[in-house]
């Protein structure tokens, strides 16, 4: 059995813990043991830290990452920001006169990071390290009948050679290919690659430009697939998504109610688990989907 | 459009700005922008435009510019960039030289995540966590040691001893 510290961030369990439910219940099943970082801060998201003192941005992702070497893990996240965040840093204090630099700063908070422990990916772990045939293999229930569209979560794809996990080049299919192993089928359309549009800084600067992204992505699915739900993997953009279609529909003549799931959500109800655990919180009404587990 | 008949130019100022040499390379290709989200808002982020601001020495044009807010951190232009300028770091180092130069730059929830550490109110979500099943998380102010160690720590940093005004209290 493998053994990681779960890092949540913020949104997640303060907004959605039912997505870090998910997320317990089917690594666990899956013989993933998560363990808790006791004492963990704010990643540092993009829009803090990192954007105004580098040395104070990898001192608050070294105290993270330092937590999880203390326990000797490395780092499971599943929000995308919270991952590119600390891959990123773990990956600038490679370098030793950097990581030495940002020991000093460290030290004040009696913490110390020897650039052992690193961030994977939740679509990491359950592609390179469980498996696809592992997770097939320990199914109660599947998908069969549904078709999804997925959003790949754009943090965990580039820069590739330091957040990359994708097993070759060309577009990737990790998220797909782990959703048809639960099987339901995939539809592509047009507007796959375009953004959500739900980073923060982004619908601060320009909100209309922000719901047009998701406005126009709906409704290249509309047009295009036979969609029943969208599936992605990353905080932000399950709640762009699905918060989002209600103001979208808000004066519009056209009602947008597509529901969204994190992949572990769909992982751990076709594990067993109880949807009023896992899938709890929507604004796009989801029971047609969630009916199935009851 | 900037009139550089007129614009003060500070040929250094991008040792000041951007730690990377790389920067010095940046051709003005463009594909920087052609798969960036936020090229799309209005007033539209053109990272090769502000790598130009930057080259040139465009101080004060530098200091006024928003657009580099409005980056979604997809890290596509790291991607594609073809001489490894790496536009994404480069925007956040433009925004770290404007913290550095107009404290009204600094982002409001610094001081949230010196306080309580996160950007949401983890350690108080505790009936949203209840109705699904989960009890509290071992967030940092569970051990005030660990969080007067965390913020002592932050205060060994820059931006926070240099402002400390606005941590305190
Ligand atoms: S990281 Fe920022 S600047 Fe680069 S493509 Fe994405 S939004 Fe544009
Ligand atoms: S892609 Fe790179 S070289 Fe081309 S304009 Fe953008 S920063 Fe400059």
């Amino acid at each position: 059995m493998s053994k990681y510290g779960l890092f949540l961030g913020c949104n997640t369990p303060a907004l959605r813990p039912d997505v870090e439910h998910g997320i317990r219940y089917s690594m666990e099943k899956l013989g993933v043991d998560l363990v808790d970082l006791p004492g963990y801060v704010c990643c540092p998201a993009f829009g803090t830290f990192p954007s105004s003192d580098e040395y104070a941005q990898l001192a608050v992702n070294a105290w993270n990452l330092s937590l999880a070497e203390e326990q000797g893990v490395n780092l499971a996240v599943q929000c995308g920001s919270c991952y590119s965040s600390l891959r990123m840093g773990s990956h600038i204090m490679e370098e030793a006169p950097k990581r030495e630099k940002v020991n000093e700063i460290l030290a004040k908070g009696g913490k110390h990071y020897q650039g052992k422990a690193r961030p994977h990916h939740m679509l990491d772990i359950l592609y390179n390290e469980v498996g696809v045939d592992r997770i097939q293999g320990k199914l109660q229930r599947r998908l069969d009948g549904l078709r999804a569209i997925v959003q790949f979560p754009c943090h965990t794809l580039y820069p590739s050679d330091v957040v990359g996990f994708e097993p070759d080049k060309g577009p990737p299919h990790v998220l797909t290919d782990l959703l048809e192993a639960l099987g339901a089928s995939v539809e592509h359309y047009s507007l796959e690659h375009q953004c959500c549009g739900g980073a923060g800084g982004f619908h601060k600067a320009d909100s209309g430009a922000a719901h047009g992204f998701l406005k126009s992505k709906l409704d290249a699915i509309a047009a295009e697939t036979e969609a029943d739900l969208i599936v992605v993997s990353c905080i932000t953009c399950l709640m762009w998504m699905d918060n989002q279609q209600k103001t979208l529909s808000e004066g519009n003549g056209h009602s947008y109610s597509l529901p969204v799931f994190d992949l572990n959500q769909l992982l751990a109800l076709c594990l067993g688990a109880p949807p009023e655990h896992v899938a709890a919180i929507s604004t796009v009404p989801r029971e047609r989907i969630t009916d199935r587990f009851k | 459009m900037i009139d550089l008949e007129q614009a003060e130019v500070i040929p250094d100022m991008w040792r000041e700005v951007f730690e990377s040499e790389d920067i010095r390379f940046c051709f003005n290709c463009g594909s920087c922008i052609s798969v960036c989200p936020a090229s799309n808002a209005d007033p539209p982020l053109l990272i090769r435009r502000l790598a130009r601001m930057v080259l040139l020495g465009l101080e004060d044009e530098l200091l006024d510019e928003d657009t580099p807010w409005s980056c979604v951190s997809c890290s596509k232009c790291e991607e594609v960039c073809p001489m490894g300028v790496r536009p994404f770091e480069l925007g956040l180092a433009i925004r770290r030289w404007q913290v550095r130069n107009d404290e009204t730059r600094i982002p409001p929830s610094l001081v949230e995540l010196y306080k309580e550490g996160y950007t949401q109110p983890v350690s108080r979500a505790l009936e949203t966590r209840a109705a699904v099943g989960l009890g509290e998380l071992p967030t940092i102010d569970k051990d005030p040691e660990l969080l007067k160690a965390y913020q002592k720590m932050l205060m060994a940093t820059d931006v926070v001893s240099n402002n400390d005004y606005m941590f305190k209290g």
